[in-house]
């Protein structure tokens, strides 16, 4: 465990010679990565891993069942440890914005869940959480009412803005935010920040994440096709 | 007849009065309801503060205790918050430990209490690597109607204002800790940021300061943190999708109501003064 | 000790800076004048006021000098885990000291003492609501207390058109007694007391409850009048 950390650090430090980015890290999805559930996948964004698997439609619970919808759930496991408030706070979020995304008055009286399993958090963590619950409920075939992309946006203390931010730039970073947008007219579901920041950051960094938002969009569609023509 | 109609249909009764841009509490949209602020109402606490937004009630006390801080963070303090929403403030919580929105409150002013940094962590430091003080924030909700969020921020912050400690002494030789009871100072608390939430309603309409009611209706809402002139936090934590222009109008209201509340705060801590 | 996943938790072990003062010791030699003016026999002035909830059935609010409480009642509801049919409804307290209430900090889970004392005031209760008029439903009672001050416990629920029970201590011995019939619900006395003293104490306490029904009464009686005159 040790010296993998050690290796991170140095691509890392490789990384960051580079400059500025102002891209997304490279994305890489494992889609039905699991057998047993209704669908699974593997997301990467960068180093920053996590597995999303959703069951559901399915019975519910008597207690939590909605007569006009069905119910979401979202559960999210942190990699180490029991979930703390701070990974409710998580659950939450990702709650709400699945939520709206998903067409739930088509499966009244029923239940839909998604797991989240975090296996490495190397920065922009949410946004990975969210669009590998994504990409699983597309590899589920659940109806939606759009599909949602989320970009984690990092500013620095001279107001510089990273995209997709790694690990050591949140920390060194004075505020990072994280927009999930949906895929019909671009419009902000969600906003978590974290840090002070200024109005002019907040519509800077916006326009930079609706933009990178729009080549996460594109992703979902390349991992989908690709899906696709495998089982064919 | 009027009670009929929103027991059997209640967006719609709610729409009849957006309609004329009224709610059914005689409040505008953009309206705030009266905002009541008691500060050290609590004697047996360290700070204490009591908010009353409309009918929601919440008591905020902050404790000191003294501790050993972290190896790796020897000047820094502590700042433990926690929500309570007690089966006391409303039929919808049940006694047990705390639910899932309780945890997410506490977390939203641990977040809060961290990014603001209105409270130097080595502000509460009584002898490096030794001895610290650890605030445990309480807040107890005893009445819940709405936009609990916004009055937890504001109890927060005027328990903090009103938290004053008494001198610990720590024997260097020894290490025999002493406190002196008699002479109290103020925690210095350097900024004082204030929260506004919103709720979404029918997709579009947005409503400052919901009540409960107002709440159960919501398909979205935003909370938005501001300090001055800068923002502190932005949570819209999914639900109905907003334009930028919307964002943008909440943070304008925001700034209007952090003026409004800290003068408030500063008000009420110069009356308690005299 | 295991640790609370559901709550934000500071340093393993923390203590009151109050355990490092030196200590003052209460003198209670002088039985004309108490430290805070009183004289041996005289109550606390009260506060009282009803209806301060508005999510509640019924609610109150009580001050007497340094100590506060607030009081809330919900029901009758329905009986969540319905173990037996009863045709008697069931009525439960929580009393609850929050956490800054006492001059050392007190926990979030309920200890021992709150748990006896939520048993006091139930029994103190029980007698005076008339739980056969609602089968098969529970009534309950949540006590918290703000602040703390001295051995004194006073608290009454306030349940709308039920007798009104009143409760007032001195010294060690509580004394509950419902006015309209005369009777003592509930009695219960801590430490060594002779015989004789007990009974002088209890009359004595018994004189105490009547002079507090009056103004249990009248703060019932103008809320009343204050609702009446609201809605016409």
């Amino acid at each position: 465990m040790a010296s993998f950390t050690v290796v991170k650090k140095e691509d890392l430090d490789a990384e960051l010679e580079k400059g500025p980015k102002c891209v997304l890290r490279g994305q890489t999805s494992d889609l039905g990565c699991l057998t047993r559930q209704d669908g699974s996948v593997s997301l990467s964004q960068g180093d920053t891993t996590s597995i999303a698997v959703v069951y559901g439609p399915a019975e519910v619970r008597i207690n939590k069942e909605k007569i006009d919808r069905a119910t979401v759930e979202v559960i999210y496991r942190p990699k180490i440890g029991l979930p703390r408030p701070n990974h409710r706070k998580q659950e939450r979020i990702m709650r709400n914005t699945l939520e709206a995304a998903i067409a739930a008055n088509l499966h009244p009286r029923s239940s839909i869940s998604v797991v989240i399993q975090e296996t490495e958090d190397l920065g922009s963590n949410l946004s990975c959480s969210i669009n590998s619950a994504c990409l699983a409920l597309l590899d589920a075939a659940v109806s939606m009412n759009f599909m949602v992309a989320s970009v984690t946006v990092a500013i620095k203390e001279n107001s510089d803005m990273i995209l997709d931010p790694t690990k050591r730039d949140e920390t060194e970073a004075k505020s990072v935010l994280t927009y999930v947008f949906d895929s019909v007219n671009y419009q902000i579901l969600t906003i978590v920040s974290c840090g002070k920041f200024s109005r002019s950051e907040h519509k800077k960094g916006l326009t930079l994440a609706r933009e990178a938002a729009k080549s996460v969009f594109q992703f979902y569609r390349e991992s989908m096709s690709k899906k696709l023509l495998m089982s064919e | 007849m009027a009670e009929q109609f929103k027991m059997a249909q209640p967006k719609e009764y709610f729409k009849k009065f957006l309609e004329n841009d009224i709610r059914p509490d005689n409040r505008e949209l953009g309206e705030f309801r009266p905002t009541v602020l008691n500060i050290g109402c609590v004697s047996t606490a360290e700070g204490s503060a009591l908010v009353k937004l409309g009918n929601t009630t919440v008591m905020c006390g902050v404790k000191a205790e003294v501790a050993q801080p972290d190896a790796d963070k020897p000047k820094d303090g502590f700042l433990v918050p926690n929500v309570e929403l007690s089966a006391l403030c409303s039929p919808s919580f049940r006694p047990g430990p705390p639910g899932e929105q309780a945890q997410v409150l506490s977390q939203n002013m641990a977040d809060l209490l961290q990014t603001s940094k209105c409270i130097n962590l080595e502000d509460l430091c009584i002898c490096p690597g030794k001895l610290v003080w650890v605030l445990h924030i309480d807040l107890v909700c005893l009445d819940y109607d709405g936009n609990v969020m916004d009055a937890c921020t504001l109890a927060l912050i005027s328990a903090l204002k009103n938290t004053s400690l008494p001198a610990v002494t720590v024997d260097e030789d020894t290490g025999d800790i002493k406190t002196d009871p008699t002479s109290l100072s103020n925690l210095p608390v350097s900024c004082c940021p204030v929260s506004t939430s919103f709720i979404i309603f029918d997709h579009n309409v947005l409503l400052v300061d919901p009540t409960n009611e107002e709440e159960r209706l919501a398909t979205g809402a935003v909370t938005v943190v501001v300090e001055g002139e800068n923002l502190v936090s932005i949570y819209k934590p999914g639900g109905s999708a907003l334009t930028d222009d919307q964002i943008e109008t909440c943070i304008d209201r925001a700034v209007e109501r952090s003026r409004e509340a800290s003068k408030l705060i500063k008000e009420t801590l110069y009356s308690i003064d005299r | 000790m295991p640790t609370d996943t559901r709550r934000l938790t500071g340093p393993e072990s923390s203590q009151s800076p109050y355990n490092f003062a030196p200590a003052t010791k209460l003198d209670l030699s002088n039985l004309e004048s108490r430290p805070d003016g009183r004289k041996a026999h005289q109550l606390r002035p009260l506060f009282l006021r009803t209806d301060v909830i508005s999510q509640a059935r019924g609610s109150s609010y009580i001050e007497m000098n340094e100590t506060k409480a607030i009081c809330a009642v919900y029901g009758p509801r329905e009986v969540l885990r319905r173990e037996d049919f009863s045709l008697k409804g069931q009525l439960t307290c929580e009393f609850k000291f929050t956490t800054f209430s006492c001059k050392k900090r007190r926990q979030h889970q309920q200890d021992s003492q709150e748990k006896d004392l939520s048993v006091h005031v139930l029994e103190a209760l029980e007698p005076a609501v008339c739980l056969h008029k609602y089968p098969k439903s529970q009534i309950n009672i949540f006590i918290t207390v703000l602040q703390h001050d001295g051995s004194a416990q006073e608290e009454q629920a306030i349940l709308k058109s039920t007798v009104k029970p009143a409760e007032a201590s001195v010294g060690c011995v509580t004394v509950a007694f419902l006015p309209s019939l005369s009777q003592v619900s509930a009695i219960s006395s801590d430490g060594d007391l002779s015989f004789e003293s007990l009974n002088k104490t209890m009359q004595a306490c018994v004189t105490d409850c009547q002079r507090l029904y009056p103004v249990l009464e009248h703060a019932l009686v103008k809320h009343q009048q204050d609702t009446e005159a609201a809605n016409r």
